[in-house]
């Protein structure tokens, strides 16, 4: 990001010194004016989002899907270690939930304990290809950014959002059982 | 597609009355997962910032506009909206870059626009996939995920490509 950040600023900067000087600086401003707005939607956003997860997660519902996950989880990553089970299990539920900040240190200490299981390889790829597919009961950000911008039906995204997540899931579990093979141990 | 209307609010009310049937204090708990939102504003704004400042200075030095009609025959050939190309670009490396595109994007296409649905439908779907694998991977030293990386990124693109076949036909 920063090789991109830095070729990209470099190049952009030069063409608008070449084209018209003038607007550089009116512009950088420009950029930074709508951080600040896309902050405060984000803001709102958050606050209704986590507050209500966070009420889910003490009514247990975080916990309840775990125990769901599990006995499917221990299949698709080939794997007996509880420990990592269950850190996959938090993980995946709390990403669907919509709680990446909970879902995170989960993952990747779910990726450091399947670094000993017996298909290491295997295992880490397919947590990792799972957890690129971003499948989610509410994609509230994408819904919120557009009911700001004035969407008259916000929703209407939200079946090709899950058939293209969908998609993700099932290429990506495909091709990772094409590149690390079939066999079980 | 009007029942997708109803889906929030039945899911609100499920989960309240799961709380409060399980004696959960709801207002206290709602209050303290809003705290939780402040310390990730405030690491989430400088990179949103960054990455605003450079898309900006992209667009007004008409560096966007060349790459949009260097990369135009790929993008329709796929059936993909020549603007969103640059949405498509960003969405591996960044998660804040790819919001802050998608904002620009519903603000100048509208959000009802087939434009809007496609941006939305790709931010919305996949992960930041090289951002993901720096985090995740970051504790594995003895090997360098150059696999699952290519998978899950290939992975990502085709159903992009997807979703916004998606937003055409439904």
């Amino acid at each position: 990001m920063n090789a991109l950040f830095l070729v990209v600023f470099l190049i952009s900067a030069a063409l608008v010194a070449i084209r018209d000087p003038a607007s550089f600086l009116p512009a950088l401003l420009t950029g930074a004016g709508k951080a600040v707005t896309i902050c405060l939607s984000l803001a709102a956003v958050y606050a209704v989002w986590m507050g209500f997860l966070k009420i889910a997660e003490e009514a247990g519902l975080l916990r309840a899907m775990s125990r769901g996950i599990k006995p499917i989880s221990k299949k698709l990553f080939r794997t007996e270690d509880e420990k990592a089970l269950e850190q996959i299990a938090v993980n995946l539920s709390a990403n669907f939930l919509g709680m990446g900040g909970a879902a995170t240190p989960a993952g990747i200490s779910a990726v450091r304990l399947l670094g000993a299981s017996k298909q290491a390889d295997y295992a880490r790829a397919m947590f990792f290809v799972v957890n690129c597919s971003g499948l989610q009961l509410i994609p509230s950000t994408a819904l919120a950014l557009r009911v700001q911008a004035g969407a008259e039906n916000a929703y209407s995204i939200l079946l090709p959002v899950y058939l293209s997540s969908l998609a993700a899931l099932l290429i990506g579990m495909a091709l990772v059982m094409l590149g690390y093979g079939r066999k079980r141990t | 597609m009007s029942w997708t209307l109803y889906i929030l609010p039945v899911l609100f009310a499920v989960v309240l009355i799961i709380a409060a049937v399980r004696k959960v204090k709801a207002y206290d708990c709602f209050a303290e997962g809003v705290k939780g939102a402040i310390p990730l504003l405030y690491s989430l704004f400088p990179y949103i910032a960054a990455v605003s400042v450079l898309t900006e200075l992209f667009e007004v030095s008409g560096l966007s506009d060349g790459l949009r009609r260097a990369l135009t025959p790929a993008f329709s050939a796929l059936g993909v909206p020549k603007e969103i190309a640059p949405l498509f670009l960003i969405k591996p490396f960044s998660g804040s870059g790819s919001l802050s595109v998608l904002g620009e994007l519903l603000s100048n296409y509208g959000a009802d626009s087939y434009i809007g649905r496609c941006a939305s439908v790709v931010y919305a779907s996949g992960e930041t996939v090289f951002y993901l694998s720096a985090i995740y991977f970051a504790g594995v030293k003895d090997k360098k995920p150059t696999l699952p990386v290519l998978i899950a990124f290939a992975a990502n693109f085709f159903s992009a490509v997807l979703g916004c076949l998606f937003c055409r036909i439904l």
